[in-house]
């Protein structure tokens, strides 16, 4: 009996193997993109709220990443890293939008702009 | 003096002046002279010096009196009188010596030449008493003059005015009196300032700062010559005090064994030394500075651009005269007598074509200056001397007179603008002193200039053929001179003081009757108190006397601004002249006195006269060697077959009467005045006119001074402006660009990156992701 | 790279990617946010056929397709669009197909840890705040959006060295994907079923592999451990015993073990978690720990408004009356209140 067959019945076959599903780089070029796109929307939004989002958005595409490594290595390291993941994005998502929040009483404002002491 | 007590012990620091003398006494060898002079005879440079100070201080204390020119005048002649009693004691003895202190003393190793020693002490001989007697002298005269010409400016400019005028005379007296060439130079750039101070005192003026910097820039040139002079002296003689460097001519024989007669000091050194005297006395092409500098007050014409700084280069000469004489060829001193007399007889020209009497009397004395650096040429320092002597008292004389009619008439110095001046009320001594100083000027028999120009033009004649290059056509140019000198003096006098009463007041009339008040009053009390109803112009100049002309010399240029400008035309309304006062009637007189005085020099002393013995007893005299013609009996050089010495008293008087002849006919008024063949009746016109029209474009290239400033303009001013322009330009687009570009780059990549540092956490994610980007692509391009 | 897709395309589809999500980010003006998403989608589907032109006998299947064009359209809204509570809603939405991945990729847990954790707690939360934060609605604008949602910051360049790092690191992720290699020693091909006999028993036992009851599970005699040794290849085996006295053994090839002999995912997490980084889970606790009492900390700091910030409220307060009792019709000026100003 294969130990790879055990995959439910969504999962792929033999994915390090023949090229029957997707392979691990297609997963990765979907993390990269949603890396990207999480980082770009850090840049370019000015609500501190949504920029937290973007963060956590760079967060899922590394917890893609790091699925598909461990199942690409049949191993389950990569599942037990975002189990960190989750657990920083838990504790980032209290501890910041406590501070959003302040940041919010004090400036009746959720623009990261007008927190700008530096005017260049 | 540290110095001397050092040599005494520490002791005789505690004990005083006693053992000072007794010092003196014991180091006979204390500065350059045989014997020491008294320490007293510091006196001649402390007191200008303290005068300078106390100067000074009443212009810091505000003091608006006349105390700084009576302060002055009395330090400038107990300065004189210093220098009569110290002439007494050391007439007829060997030069006296005193040091000071050391000024300046280096040493970088034992051997010859490697000491550079400079003390601020003096030297006495009879040269330097020479001429400090008249330096001092007259520089006391003339403060006495200045104190009521400088009036209108009581003051801080008074104050100024006096302070840079004891500082000349400090300045001149280390020039004339220093035992090395260090302090001749510390004074003669002294003087240097000091007259640019004065050209330049009525400095809201701009022709007069033109003037003052002209001078100033002009006398540079020369004095770089004078200054490798003195370093070449120190490289050659290892020393730059006089008492060796004459004893080292003397042995012939140089530090460094070679021959000075083969040498090429003795003549390099010279020439040098040449240039600064010919920068410092206005010789040939070094001259333009001198008429300009007549911009300055009078009183600072008649001291220093007549009488006294101008002849430092003659001094100088005299100073290294034993240096000169050195080369077997004379080269230097054929040189300096053909500029002597090139200079004379350009400088006459000039004069002859010109109007205006100041500048005629700076003209005279470059051309007069020509005389002494020929007489100095053709080895006849006596002559020199002399005519240095002679002509500080005249041209003095001739300058006081001049101030005086520029003081009365508004600054008005326009000889066609000016007619009988001496007859005018107040005038008198004024005319009989330009009289005087005409004379002189002229070469009038037994007058002192008609002896100190004979005995150069007698020399020169007597010279052998050969000693000096040229020296028999330098004697005619001399003679020339002579003539056109008696000329150009005596159409100034026929023209400006005698003849019928006629003038027209100066530009400055205006501000001579409406200017501000000596005492501070202004303009509308003035007329409070005067009055107003009779007109601008003809209701004063009675009730007030003359105490209120102070408006000459161009010197209201600042005020004209201050005071209130009534209309007044000095050609229609009438204007009255006002004659010095009582300290310049002083001045002018006893400067007068003097100048003929100093005729009955030539009578007293040793044959040649009094003068002739002085500088006998001096390094100047001419050794053995070259004075081949010493002495009438053994002249080579002949006038036409006759013994010059006898036949120039003749010839030079004739010479001087056609001038005067030429002057009368052509200029002189009708009558007496004119001895009976002069014709003008008018202030404006006379028979020389007729010359114009015959001469044409020659007068009119002579009354603009030959265009030498402009030629100097074109060949050497404008084109270094475009240099200097062309420089600027180089150095703002390459060296300043550079340095720019070097502050620019920072400011530009800070400006470039001023964006990130906003403070925006947005722009700050976006440069590390733009970071990171860069570097993931680089770490590609590298992998692949 | 060059054996994964072609890089031409690969670039061009990152170029206009850039374009569009430069395009469907808010903006003053008109924001052609449609115009944006249909490039996006263009800039995806150019990507799928560099996908194809490389290998065309190797295109994943279709959930793949279906849960990654969900996740990253999802993602491109989340962060274009301009009220935050979409945002925050669409972000749930690419959890979910996230999720969809996870499943294909056989990491049941984390998918429905992922779907309680994340889309259930951590997005509530900001739903929350969201929700706290803003500035409160008025008549004419049911939800108020600040301008700072309204106007995204540097859309272009943002989009642009975005664009450049994807392309980067897809890259780099082509070329390193296709050199890695599996380590057969790192797999853990259900190497834990040594610490559970009972369970491996009960499975043999169903599946009647066990002669009698007296037969149990042998023990390895060089380790100690129970003889069970899976493979990768399928090769393994497990040895049972009876325990009869007579030392009798009996080998199970691992081709003909029951289905169910095989460790869940749940469990092997579970295993990695505790048997391979006890630690961490340690830490992990720490951390939440901490981030729980600075969220405590931190909400029951009392914040003084900003001088300026008060200022400018009082003045919007301030031009709000001044309004009413002109009776001018502002944004700020409340109709009811004004009427009662005018009469």
């Amino acid at each position: 009996m294969n130990l790879l067959s055990i995959a439910p019945t969504l999962a792929q076959g033999p994915m390090p193997t023949e090229m029957g599903g997707a392979t691990l780089f297609h997963y990765l070029l979907v993390s990269a993109i949603m890396f990207g796109l999480g980082l770009i929307g850090f840049v370019t939004r000015r609500n501190l709220i949504i920029m937290f989002l973007c963060t956590e958005l760079m967060f899922q595409a590394a917890g893609i990443a790091l699925i598909a490594f461990s199942r690409f290595h049949l191993n389950h390291t990569g599942e037990t890293f975002v189990i960190f993941v989750l657990t920083v994005a838990a504790a980032e998502a209290a501890l910041a939008l406590a501070l959003v929040v302040l940041l919010f009483r004090r400036k009746e404002t959720l623009d990261a702009s007008s927190w700008q002491d530096l005017k260049g | 003096m540290l110095h001397l007590l050092e040599l005494l012990g520490s002791s005789a620091l505690a004990t005083t002046l006693a053992s000072t003398d007794a010092a003196l006494a014991s180091a006979p060898a204390a500065g350059g002279g045989v014997i020491a002079a008294p320490m007293w005879a510091s006196l001649i440079v402390a007191l200008p010096l303290l005068g300078a100070v106390l100067s000074t201080l009443m212009a810091v204390m505000g003091v608006r009196t006349k105390l700084p020119a009576l302060m002055t005048v009395g330090l400038l002649a107990a300065s004189f009188v210093t220098t009569l009693a110290l002439f007494l004691q050391l007439q007829g003895g060997p030069a006296a010596g005193l040091k000071l202190y050391d000024w300046i003393s280096l040493s970088w190793g034992s051997g010859a030449g490697q000491t550079f020693t400079a003390s601020f002490g003096f030297d006495f001989d009879h040269l330097t008493l020479l001429w400090m007697l008249f330096v001092t002298g007259l520089s006391a005269i003339i403060a006495l003059y200045a104190s009521e010409y400088m009036s209108h400016d009581v003051g801080p400019g008074y104050c100024r005015f006096f302070f840079a005028f004891n500082l000349f005379v400090f300045s001149m007296a280390c020039l004339v009196m220093g035992d090395n060439l260090l302090l001749l130079f510390l004074g003669w750039e002294g003087v240097g300032l000091c007259s640019y101070l004065l050209i330049g005192y009525f400095y809201r003026k701009p022709a007069a700062v033109a003037a003052a910097k002209k001078a100033f820039i002009v006398n540079r040139i020369g004095d770089l010559g004078l200054l490798l002079g003195i370093l070449s002296t120190f490289a050659v003689f290892g020393t730059i005090e006089y008492t060796k460097i004459f004893a080292i001519i003397e042995s012939g024989v140089l530090p460094n064994g070679q021959k000075l007669a083969e040498h090429w000091a003795n003549w390099v050194i010279p020439a040098l030394l040449t240039c600064g005297a010919f920068g410092k006395s206005a010789q040939l092409f070094f001259y333009v500075w001198l008429p300009d500098a007549m911009e300055g007050p009078t009183p600072v014409s008649a001291l220093i651009h007549a009488a006294t700084m101008v002849t430092a280069g003659v001094f100088l000469i005299a100073r290294m005269y034993p240096l000169f004489v050195s080369d077997p060829h004379l080269i230097v001193l054929s040189v300096v007598a053909w500029a002597g007399a090139i200079t004379a007889i350009w400088a006459a020209t000039i004069e002859m074509a010109i109007f205006d009497i100041k500048r005629v009397m700076g003209y005279s004395t470059i051309s007069q200056l020509g005389f002494m650096f020929a007489g100095l040429g053709i080895l006849s320092p006596v002559g020199a001397s002399f005519h240095t002597f002679t002509h500080a008292f005249f041209k003095a004389t001739l300058f006081l007179g001049v101030g005086a009619v520029m003081h009365g008439f508004g600054g008005q110095l326009d000889l066609r603008r000016l007619s009988g001046v001496a007859w005018m009320r107040g005038f008198g001594l004024v005319g009989i002193a330009m009289l005087i100083g005409s004379i002189n000027l002229s070469g009038v028999p037994f007058t002192a200039g008609y002896f100190s120009k004979d005995i150069i033009l007698a020399d020169a004649f007597a010279l052998p053929h050969g000693q000096i290059w040229g020296s028999t056509a330098v004697a005619w140019i001399l003679l020339i001179t002579a003539g056109m000198t008696a000329y150009y003096t005596f159409r100034t006098y026929f023209r400006v003081y005698a003849g019928p009463k006629e003038f027209v007041p100066g530009d400055d009339a205006e501000l001579l009757e409406l200017g501000r008040h000596p005492k501070g009053v202004s303009i509308e009390e003035w007329h409070k108190q005067h009055g107003h109803g009779h007109g601008h112009g003809h209701s004063h100049g009675h009730g007030h006397g003359h105490d209120h002309g102070h408006g000459h010399d161009h010197g209201h240029g600042a005020d004209k601004t201050a005071t209130q400008r009534v209309d007044f035309d000095p050609t229609t309304e009438e204007f009255d002249p006002h004659p010095p006062g009582a300290a310049m009637k002083i001045a002018i007189a006893v400067a007068m006195v003097l100048a003929i005085a100093a005729a009955s020099l030539y009578f007293i002393g040793p044959k040649g006269g009094w003068v002739a013995g002085m500088i006998a007893q001096s390094s100047a005299a001419l050794p053995e060697s070259v004075a081949t013609h010493a002495g009438g009996d053994h002249a080579h050089g002949t006038f036409f077959g006759f013994d010059p010495h006898k036949v120039m008293y003749y010839v030079s008087a004739i010479v001087g009467f056609i001038g005067i002849l030429i002057a009368a006919v052509l200029h002189g008024p009708r009558g007496w005045q004119g001895l009976f063949v002069g014709s003008r009746t008018q202030a404006e016109k006379s028979r020389a006119d007729a010359f114009v029209t015959l001469f044409g474009p020659i007068t009119t290239a002579a009354r603009n001074k030959w265009y030498v400033d402009e030629i100097y303009d074109w060949t050497i001013r404008t084109p270094l402006l475009v240099l200097g322009h062309i420089l600027h330009f180089a150095d703002k687009l390459g060296v300043d660009g550079l340095v720019n570009l070097a502050g620019q780059i920072p400011r530009g990549l800070g400006r470039a990156f001023q964006t990130g540092q906003r403070g925006v956490l947005n722009g700050y994610a976006l440069s590390m992701a733009a970071g990171i980007a860069v570097l993931a692509m680089i770490a590609l391009l590298a992998s692949t | 790279m060059h054996s994964m897709m072609s890089p031409i395309l690969f670039y061009a589809a990152c170029a206009i990617g850039a374009l569009g999500v430069a395009l469907a980010m808010p903006r003053r003006a008109v924001s052609p946010y449609l115009i944006g998403a249909i490039v996006g989608a263009a800039a995806l589907g150019l990507a799928l056929i560099g996908l194809a032109v490389a290998k065309p006998d190797a295109l994943p299947n279709f959930h793949f397709y279906i849960f990654s064009a969900i996740a990253l359209g999802a993602a491109l809204r989340c962060i274009t669009h301009a009220r935050p509570i979409y945002s925050a809603l669409y972000f749930v939405l690419t959890i979910l197909a996230s999720t969809g991945l996870y499943l294909i990729l056989a990491a049941e847990f984390m998918a429905f840890a992922l779907i309680i954790v994340y889309a259930g707690a951590i997005l509530i939360t900001y739903l929350f705040v969201i929700m706290l934060a803003s500035e409160g609605p008025t008549e004419e604008v049911a939800e108020a959006m600040g301008e700072y949602d309204r106007v995204a910051r540097e859309p272009w360049t943002a989009s642009i060295a975005g664009f450049v790092l994807i392309a980067a690191l897809s890259t780099m992720f082509a070329a390193g994907s296709s050199n890695l290699k599996l380590n057969p020693e790192l797999a853990v091909a259900d190497r834990h079923l040594d610490v559970m006999p009972k369970r491996v028993l009960a499975e043999l036992r169903e599946a009647k592999l066990l002669p009698d009851d007296s037969w149990g599970l042998a023990i390895n005699g060089t380790n100690g451990r129970y003889d069970i040794n899976p493979r990768l290849d399928g090769q393994g085996s497990l040895t049972i015993a009876s325990n009869n006295g007579t030392g009798e053994r009996q080998l199970i090839a691992q081709k003909d073990w029951p289905k169910g002999l095989s460790l869940s995912n749940t469990e092997g997490v579970a295993f990695s978690l505790i048997d391979a980084h006890p630690g961490a889970i340690e830490i992990a606790g720490v951390i939440l720990l901490m981030s729980m009492l600075g969220a405590v900390i931190l909400s029951r700091k009392k914040v003084e408004m900003d001088e300026e910030a008060l200022r400018q409220a009082i003045a919007r307060e301030r031009s709000a009356e001044r309004g009413d009792e002109l009776g001018i019709e502002g944004p700020y000026a409340t109709p009811g209140v004004g009427q009662g100003g005018a009469a």
